[in-house]
């Protein structure tokens, strides 16, 4: 009953115009903080409506292809598949909690909105498009909001974060263009060969067609596309020791723009690795499985220990960010089915918890006024529901059963103790390690002694812009985590897609 | 009809009273106790629906396990399809963990009206997490499948850091959650990797009655299935505080003692002997294993023991006569499965395990909340200013009297009959492995010690002149609502191993697997019992340890200085109050190596990486000054950037194209 509707562009189109509508209401910034939260509920509504209309059978589904520069095989050629659609679904989520958790923001309001709903263009246009011409215009779209979201809004350190973001991010960036060039250039006189296109184009920036013939590739050169492709998306992921830009930034950003960072950008990492690395070029991912669990295993320690030395609750969940991505990595790594559907399902699991942890820090500094965790203590009882959520967020991301991100982690490892055995206990020592820094840091600044240090007097619980998208977030964390089989029904099918070739191991 | 296709909703009950009780808000549970009728009515239906299930399968029982489940996530095609299950299993050994879970849970919630009566707005925090906890151990108890009892695992574990840090603004409740946390969560760790193995061995089966049934389809070998087994035994010893993850429950006594109750008794620590009990039918297969479990089992017994000699608080005395019974059922455990290793007709270690589990929960439950009634009277825990309750506690000075006997071992209480079948499978190790001399000698004086320092702790609290006048004038006899389910735990603390006499090893075992039953009937185990020299040392042990502390706390004769007086003694007596220095051992490894490990990674971030990138880019700032004069601020001025790169990448496409 969609065939004819262009639900993808839609998708993408409806977050730009609220845009544009947006940069313009700066006579009544008050409107635009309404116009965002209806152009970001459309997208919602789309992505909600593609959920339930994904047939479960896998490949990419809603494919519209359109012809833009012909003549260098650049075409707008969106589709979804599992694992597309799992991110898609989280985007339009938390673009839309995010506006609604920015109700009381003032500044330059209407620019606000406007660059969160520019931010979502960007995201969705990464997560569907399946040419690396238009995946990477939108990549780089991302860049923008964001940069400006930490640079306008954000905290007193807020120009060297966000230059450190831009130059960082822009950096990989570059590394990753290389590969998409060189993927470009060298797959042509293949794909000429096969037919694929035709004997007089210059080659096809289309994913799916190079996934077909790039592993004809040399070795030596799949390895190398591989490498510069793989090292835009794991500074983007982040893992360490790229990975410094990402605490700053956080620690700098506003509330919503941090739940954004961690919540989706992150993600555009792993998810290119998914998307474009393994299946394009499968041997290479074979040649880089080590690497990639190595990177994946410092990631989870390294981060973990990171967080128990933070004393600013903010940059601690930004710590922990590093950690649980890192997770993501493990299971990309494992090159099985089990593994990297894990992987997608752990992405989805942490955007939403990430997502509450970022709010409960953005609340700490905004009724407390600091998030310095010596500096609170004791404030159960006076902010009964911060407190509550705060205790759920951290349960969630410690990996509790019945919360979304147990099932994650737990299928994580249980693909590397397949994978590698034993040396599972390597990584899976930190699940102890995140239980300490989370349970720590609630000792220190919930529970206890009222902190006299500051005024607890006027201490406001969560107002109801705040209330509302963390009952949501938490209300999905439970749903998805009592009935996972829901998102992994959607996401197990399309990673033979993703990994055609598994049996080459 | 039969009522086990109901069982289902036997955790259900309790988990409606949480969230009805937690969400629906303070003002409509002000004037009703914080939504305490909601709780006790809803335990009180499971466990008319537990007793149900349980006298349905105990009695009509086939030996087969009543199954039923659902499929929870399934996974096809390719190498990796597997399928993990949510559903319930109900055999005998369910029926049982469903009687000692429920019925203590109902008596502890009904207590608790009495005890938690003047918390005020806390109240409906605590009926809200005490049913959560209630309902998710029940969920444990009836789990089909590996992954299952696991899930429910960790959220016993989430519910006992709520209740045992339930006074959350005193800083060293907040502490004793955080350590009970953590470290349980070392050995849930051991629980997951134990689960990866069994997962991959079954090739991605976790269902008990596939795994039970098909024990010899694990791929890897025997020494990879010990290692499993042993994992599993891990999670075992982190959630039933074993050694060496023992220290966190004398600190978990900062939660009340109703919770206190519960976890000693029904839930909680109990889930790590139901663990072993349930994965038996593997566990056996690896003799190792076993002696393992029965070492552990009979050394925690002993070493807990000890440190109960001179506490003087009344709950931590308690809490390491937890440990040191839990380890008695270890060695039973452990000692039934190496035996049956080797001769498949034994069948005394299994049952005393269980039966003492099930003994146990009775009279703990009973010690506990005997305690809370006199903590309650008196408001403090430490002896030294109790003394002479008696007079004023009539009738908890009596029940307590029959805890202490049934835990002390005295026929014909309880706790007699199941520590003399424990002692029993540890001395029949012998016969096969020298190491059980230990083991049975490590039992044997752990019954002594108990003997001992429970009846200190009756005779400090109870007998001789008070101690503490205006504590005494003050002290008055507990309500109604917590000295009857005192009076019923009495009756069960003294009664439940009469049991044994009427066919529990019979009847809890062949559930299991193929034993042979002994088809004895309660005469010839009377006499059998009663004609083996080995129960008389077990009750000599038991009369002595009386004996010593009648003399030292009630007689006077023999001085309690004497032996922390001079330099051994005081060491000793100082190392025991340190617990041999365990918690500190515990802070060190935390502060010291994880956090100074932490300080490390932090050094490196700020300084080694940031500071090599902040020492790049500053050189490229100086020489070029380029950064800040590209940043003007302005939308536009970024846009056409991005649009100027983007057209030259296009250029430069085409040129290059072209050229190929």
């Amino acid at each position: 009953m969609f065939e004819n509707i262009p639900i993808l562009s839609l998708l993408i189109l409806f977050p730009l115009v609220g845009a544009i509508a947006a940069f313009m209401m700066g006579r009544s910034p008050k409107a635009a903080k309404y116009a965002a939260l209806a152009f970001s509920a459309i997208p919602l509504a789309l992505s909600t409506l593609l959920l339930t209309e994904f047939s479960l059978t896998g490949g990419f589904q809603f494919v519209e292809k359109y012809q833009w520069i012909s003549f260098l095989g650049i075409s707008f050629h969106l589709g979804v598949d599992g694992v597309s659609i799992t991110m898609v679904f989280l985007s339009t989520l938390l673009v839309f909690l995010a506006i609604l958790f920015s109700w009381d923001v003032e500044e330059r309001l209407h620019q606000y909105m406007g660059l969160m709903l520019v931010l979502e263009v960007g995201v969705l246009g990464v997560f569907l498009s399946l040419d690396y011409f238009v995946f990477y215009i939108f990549w780089e779209v991302v860049l923008i909001p964001m940069y400006f979201l930490i640079a306008i809004w954000g905290g007193v350190n807020r120009a060297y974060a966000s230059i450190k973001f831009f130059i960082y991010t822009h950096v990989a960036s570059l590394a990753m263009l290389l590969g998409i060039f060189a993927l470009f250039f060298t797959t042509a006189p293949l794909l000429q060969a096969d037919g694929l296109i035709p004997a007089d184009a210059i080659g096809t920036f289309d994913m799916l067609l190079i996934a077909d013939v790039a592993g004809g590739l040399g070795e030596m050169l799949q390895i190398a596309i591989f490498g510069a492709l793989f090292f835009g998306f794991i500074v983007k992921m982040p893992v360490v020791p790229f990975h410094t830009w990402l605490p700053d930034a956080h620690v700098q950003a506003p509330t919503a723009g941090s739940v954004l960072l961690a919540g989706l950008l992150l993600k555009m990492g792993s998810y290119g690795i998914i998307r474009i690395c393994l299946p394009t070029l499968p041997e290479a991912a074979v040649d880089f499985q080590l690497i990639m669990a190595v990177i994946g295993v410092v990631a989870i320690i390294y981060g973990a220990l990171a967080c128990l030395a933070q004393s600013d609750l903010k940059k601690m969940v930004a710590y922990s960010s590093i950690s649980h991505m890192g997770i993501v990595m493990l299971g990309i790594a494992t090159l099985t089915q089990l593994g990297i559907a894990a992987a997608v399902f752990q992405m989805f699991a942490h955007g939403l918890i990430t997502a509450v942890l970022f709010m409960v820090c953005g609340m700490f500094q905004h009724k407390a006024g600091t998030r310095e965790i010596p500096m609170l203590g004791g404030l159960a009882p006076k902010v009964p529901i911060l407190s509550t959520v705060m205790m759920m967020g951290f349960m969630a991301s410690l990996g509790l059963p019945g919360m979304v991100g147990f099932l994650a982690e737990f299928m994580v490892f249980t693909s590397t103790y397949d994978a590698w055995g034993v040396w599972v206990l390597v990584p899976i020592a930190t699940v102890a390690l995140t239980a300490a820094y989370y349970l720590w840091a609630m000792q220190r600044s919930i529970f206890g002694e009222l902190t006299t240090k500051i005024d607890t007097k006027h201490l406001h619980d969560a107002y109801w812009f705040e209330t509302v998208p963390l009952a949501v977030l938490l209300g999905l964390i439970i749903l998805f985590g009592v009935w996972p089989a829901f998102m992994l029904d959607l996401i197990t099918p399309s990673i033979p897609m993703v990994w055609p070739l598994s049996g080459v191991i | 009809m039969t009522f086990a296709e109901y069982a289902w909703l036997i955790p259900i009950f309790p988990l409606i009273a949480f969230v009805v009780v937690g969400f629906l808000g303070n003002r409509l549970f002000k004037n009703w106790e914080g939504g305490a009728p909601i709780a006790i009515g809803m335990t009180a239906i499971s466990l008319v629906l537990s007793l149900a299930v349980a006298f349905e399968a105990l009695t009509t029982g086939t030996g087969t396990p009543f199954i039923q489940s659902l499929e929870w996530i399934v996974v096809q095609g390719g190498e990796f399809a597997f399928t993990f299950n949510m559903g319930i299993y109900i055999d005998n050994l369910t029926a049982l963990m469903l009687i000692v879970v429920s019925f203590v849970a109902t008596l502890v919630v009904i207590y608790s009206l009495g005890y938690m009566h003047e918390e005020g707005e806390k109240k409906r925090r605590y009926y809200a997490v005490i049913s959560l906890f209630i309902s998710v151990m029940l969920g444990l108890v009836l789990a089909s499948n590996f992954l299952q009892m696991f899930i429910f695992w960790e959220l016993v574990g989430l519910c006992s850091y709520l209740l045992i840090g339930f006074w959350n603004t005193r800083p060293s409740a907040a502490s004793a959650a955080k350590k009970a946390f953590l470290v349980t969560r070392i050995g849930d760790i051991m629980f997951m990797i134990g689960l990866f193995v069994l997962f991959v061995g079954f090739q991605g089966n976790l269902d008990f009655a596939y795994i039970f049934d098909n024990v010899d389809a694990f791929v890897g070998g025997n020494e990879l299935l010990t290692f499993g087994t042993l994992m599993l035994f891990g999670g075992a010893v982190g959630k039933s505080a074993q050694f060496p993850l023992h220290d966190w429950l004398p600190d978990a006594m900062e939660g009340p003692t109703t919770v206190s109750a519960l976890i000693h008794a029904a839930t909680m620590v109990k889930a790590g002997v139901y663990l072993v009990a349930r994965s038996y039918p593997v566990m056996v297969e690896t003799p190792d294993t076993m002696l393992v479990i029965a070492f552990i089992g009979g050394f925690t017994a002993i070493f807990a023991a000890t440190m109960a000699l001179n506490n003087t608080n009344i709950k931590r005395v308690l809490a390491y006569s937890t440990i040191s019974q839990l380890g008695y059922m270890f060695l039973a455990l452990g000692a039934g499965g190496y035996i049956f290793a080797q001769q498949p007709e034994f069948n005394v270690g299994y049952a005393a395990g269980t039966f003492h589990l099930m003994n146990h929960a009775f009279f703990k439950a009973l010690l506990f909340l005997s305690a809370g009634a006199v903590i309650h009277a008196v408001h403090t825990e430490d002896m030294r200013l109790m003394g002479g309750l008696s007079k004023k506690l009539k009738i908890t000075s009596l029940v307590m009297l029959i805890g202490c006997l049934s835990i002390a071992g005295i026929p014909p209480f309880s706790g007699f009959w199941s520590k003399d079948l424990v002692l029993e499978a540890a001395f029949a190790g012998i016969e096969y492995n020298s190491l059980f001399i230990l083991l049975y000698a490590f039992g044997l004086i752990t019954a002594f010690m108990t003997a001992f320092y429970m009846f200190r702790l009756w005779f400090l609290t109870f007998s001789g002149e008070p101690r503490d006048k205006h504590a005494y004038e003050h002290a008055h006899e507990a309500p109604a609502v917590m000295w009857v389910p005192l009076a019923l735990l009495a009756i069960l603390a003294f009664g439940s191993g009469f049991a044994f006499l009427f066919g529990f090893e019979s009847t809890l075992v062949p559930g299991l697997m193929d034993f042979h039953p002994h088809e004895a009937g309660p005469i010839d185990l009377l006499t059998a019992v009663f004609t083996n020299v080995l129960t008389y040392a077990s009750i000599a042990a038991a009369v002595l340890g009386i004996g010593l502390a009648y003399m030292m706390y009630k007689k006077r004769a023999i001085d309690p200085a004497r032996f922390t007086s001079g330099s051994v003694g005081k060491t000793l007596s100082n190392v025991l109050l340190a617990r041999y220095g365990f918690t500190k051992g515990y802070d060190w490894i935390g502060l010291k190596v994880v956090y100074g490990t932490a300080k490390v990674v932090d050094f490196i971030d700020r300084r080694l990486i940031d500071g090599l990138i902040n020492g790049i880019s500053a050189g490229l700032i100086r020489s070029g000054n380029f950064l800040r004069r590209a940043q003007t601020g302005f939308v536009q001025s970024y846009a056409a950037v991005i649009v100027v790169g983007v057209s030259l990448i296009v250029i430069l496409l085409f040129l290059v194209g072209g050229v190929i």
